[in-house]
């Protein structure tokens, strides 16, 4: 079976910045999404304790600003790795 | 084949510095509380707090001085990240957050999360769509920046007209908290204060420029965060035994509850789109701390949070400082170790104002009018509390209880009977951070005068670069000295109009000129220009910035700016022309992770160019003008 020929001159470029833009949309949905649905439930979250606080507060209060921490971090660690193997597929032509 | 960046080594000193630094600062923390064992006065020991660290925050200005521009304007491109992450939390909180927000949580409770949830959530979404880009770029101002991408001047002068309410605002709201502050520990008045203040921040940003900010800024930072940490930690000891405020305050919502109850407050309903924000005037607290979107709607709630995040993303002060580290991936990382301290705070502000909400209510609301403490005659008369029992009924009830906003975070460790000298440690921590927030504010308004409006509009360039930037930033600081001393700002009003201008006017902006290759001058214009007009008659509709309705008025203005801002950039873009073939190119290269900034190459070929011609005029670097 004949391989696909690539849709651009710049395969390694455009798959690059196609993943740059997913993992962005990715992150950004997600803690977006954490944060609206928080704010929408939190009222009656509050109903449950965790470590002595009512849930909806500890969420909006400490839980949601560790989720964007880590996804910070996360973030950072998946995008270098986009950039490396950029480099590496440009490297080899 | 991909390009390595031009090395650039951080000074391996760095480290060694700063821990001296923190060891002088620990130092003269644990001095001051010997010698107010041994008898020495208040008066003593507040100055020196407050005037040691000063004079240490301006001999780092001095000895980060420089006369060369890319020192000046983008720290060398060699700041480490967790350097350059100080500074931009330093920046993201200011005395803003740490006086002002604490406040509001006192206040509102649950209800204040929004603005701190914005806050961190606008700087992941600011170093996630814009950061890595303006690295690659590595143009020195935002509208300078916006400029090359569109290879024009009238976008690049047009954002740096636009530029001037978020940061200046800021800039003004900044500097108010530290006169504030300077006021209350130190006998200056508050005129003179602002101008002091004025001078210091304007010689550290004109001695160094960015340089000089970020140095500065990273030691006022570790100032603040040890001032903050030692306070809340030891009050946190004093009332629960565990010294981890930001897990232990949930233990105290009990006994807070009770003496909320006992106090006689009562849960409140929102009332409509009326300001939900507290004044800085003392004003009683009426609200439930537990309470969720009692004092706003869960609408107004997510519209707040929305347009401080997305001002945030935005913010000029904290996007100039996206050219500083010495790569893309160190610009990310940076950006996460300021987001990380950010959370930090914004973790540890609810534990301030629940700590001293449990004080000031079991102390003053919940004793007879006759058995009050000793430390309330002086914050009476310093007007951050005032009590009567106006009804007679022999005690202070919550409504007889009237407390200065931005006063919460310096009133607790009195209200906590600790030592005075962490009073005044918190005094300074406060001054620092606020120091810090203004400097940056200041060199971005001041060096984007220079270099976006009198270096495109002079031609001829009779100033030379550094002496533009110098005489910009000195105008900027006199005009904010003279503002503060005339008109009357709120800081929390005036931080979230900035956070909204900014949001309504380069958010969208940004977007699609990173984003989207296809986006034109004229679509930039438009969105910009859409996105500030709205802004604007969203302010003046409801009154100015310091009208009631500004917590709410001014964040659906600010988020309809966004919105109507993309769909007109999309417009004029499809309308107009298509993008040339050098924007399109720019863009490219912009989101090239690899090789040297966009700007400093153009630089390079340009001093090439000059070299190779010495008899012709020098070439100014296509992008660089």
């Amino acid at each position: 079976m004949a391989s696909e020929a690539p849709l651009t001159d710049h395969p390694a470029r455009d798959r690059h910045q196609l993943r740059t833009l997913l993992l962005a949309v990715a992150i950004l949905s997600t803690v977006l999404l954490a944060v609206f649905l928080t704010v929408t439930t939190a009222t009656w979250l509050n109903q449950y304790g965790f470590l002595h606080f009512p849930l909806g507060f500890y969420l909006l209060a400490q839980g949601l600003f560790i989720l964007i921490v880590v996804a910070t971090f996360w973030f950072i660690r998946i995008q270098d790795r986009l950039d490396e193997a950029r480099a590496e597929n440009e490297e080899l032509g | 084949m991909s390009v390595p960046s031009r090395l650039r080594t951080a000074n391996p000193h760095l480290g060694a510095y700063y821990g001296i630094v923190t060891s002088a600062f620990v130092s003269l923390i644990l001095l001051l509380a010997m010698f107010e064992q041994l008898g020495a006065s208040r008066t003593v020991l507040a100055e020196t707090m407050l005037l040691a660290p000063l004079a240490l925050y301006l001999l780092i200005a001095i000895g980060s001085r420089t006369l060369e521009v890319e020192d000046f304007f983008c720290s060398g491109r060699r700041v480490p990240p967790i350097f350059n992450g100080f500074v931009l939390a330093a920046t993201a909180v200011g005395g803003v957050g740490v006086l002002v927000y604490t406040g509001a949580v006192f206040f509102l409770g649950f209800d204040a999360l929004a603005i701190g949830l914005g806050w961190t959530a606008g700087m992941l979404i600011g170093g996630v769509l814009f950061v890595p880009y303006l690295r690659k770029a590595g143009s020195y101002t935002l509208p300078t920046f916006l400029g090359h991408r569109f290879r024009s001047r009238i976008v690049r002068m047009t954002a740096s007209v636009v530029q001037l309410p978020p940061t200046a605002l800021l800039l003004a709201a900044e500097m108010k908290i530290a006169a504030l502050i300077a006021v209350l520990f130190l006998p200056v008045s508050f005129s003179l204060a602002v101008v002091t203040i004025a001078v210091f921040i304007g010689v550290t940003a004109i001695l160094g420029g960015l340089r000089s900010v970020t140095w500065t800024g990273s030691a006022e930072f570790l100032v603040g965060a040890i001032g903050l940490a030692v306070v809340v930690t030891t009050v946190s000891i004093v009332l629960t035994n565990i010294p981890a405020p930001q897990l232990t305050y949930g233990e105290m919502f009990s006994s807070l509850h009770d003496a909320e109850i006992t106090a006689g407050v009562t849960p409140v309903q929102p009332d409509g789109l009326a300001a939900a924000l507290p004044g800085p005037a003392p004003m009683a607290n009426g609200k439930p701390f537990l309470e969720p979107f009692g004092s706003m709607s869960e609408v107004d709630f997510a519209t707040l949070f929305l347009c401080v995040a997305l001002g945030t993303a935005a913010l000029p002060s904290l996007l100039t400082r996206s050219g500083v580290t010495s790569s893309i991936s160190d610009q990310r990382r940076s950006t996460a170790w300021g987001l990380l301290l950010v959370a930090l705070f914004v973790m540890t502000a609810p534990a301030i104002a629940v700590f001293a909400k449990l004080i000031l209510f079991k102390d003053i609301a919940t004793v007879p009018a006759s058995h009050l403490p000793a430390w309330l005659g002086e914050f009476g008369a310093q007007h951050l509390i005032q009590t009567g029992d106006t009804n007679g009924d022999g005690v202070i009830g919550a409504r007889e209880l009237l407390i200065a906003r931005d006063g919460i975070t310096l009133v607790l460790p009195r209200a906590a009977e600790l030592p005075y000298v962490l009073s005044a440690l918190m005094a300074t921590a406060g001054i620092a951070i606020a120091l810090a927030a203004a400097t940056s504010h200041l060199f971005t308004l001041g060096a984007s005068l220079a270099e976006d409006l009198y270096r495109v509009l002079d031609r001829r360039q009779t100033l030379p670069r550094l002496v533009a930037a110098w005489a910009a930033i000195a105008a900027t600081a006199l005009a904010a000295a003279v503002f503060l001393v005339i008109a009357e700002v709120d800081p929390l009003r005036a931080a979230l109009s900035a956070l909204a201008f900014a949001a309504s006017t380069f958010f969208s902006t940004l977007l699609l000129a990173i984003w989207w290759p296809r986006c034109t001058v004229q679509g930039a214009l438009a969105a910009m220009g859409t996105g500030f007009a709205v802004m604007v008659l969203g302010v003046a509709m409801g009154g100015g910035f310091a009208a009631e309705q500004t917590a709410l008025t001014t964040p659906v203005a600010s988020l309809a700016g966004v919105g109507l801002g993309l769909v007109a950039g999309v417009a004029a873009s499809l309308y107009w022309r298509t993008s040339s073939k050098a924007e399109e190119t720019y863009c490219v290269e912009m989101r090239n992770p690899d090789g040297e900034a966009i700007y400093d190459r153009a630089q390079q070929r340009a001093a090439a160019t000059a070299l190779a011609a010495p008899t012709a005029p020098a070439v100014p670097a296509a992008s660089a003008s």
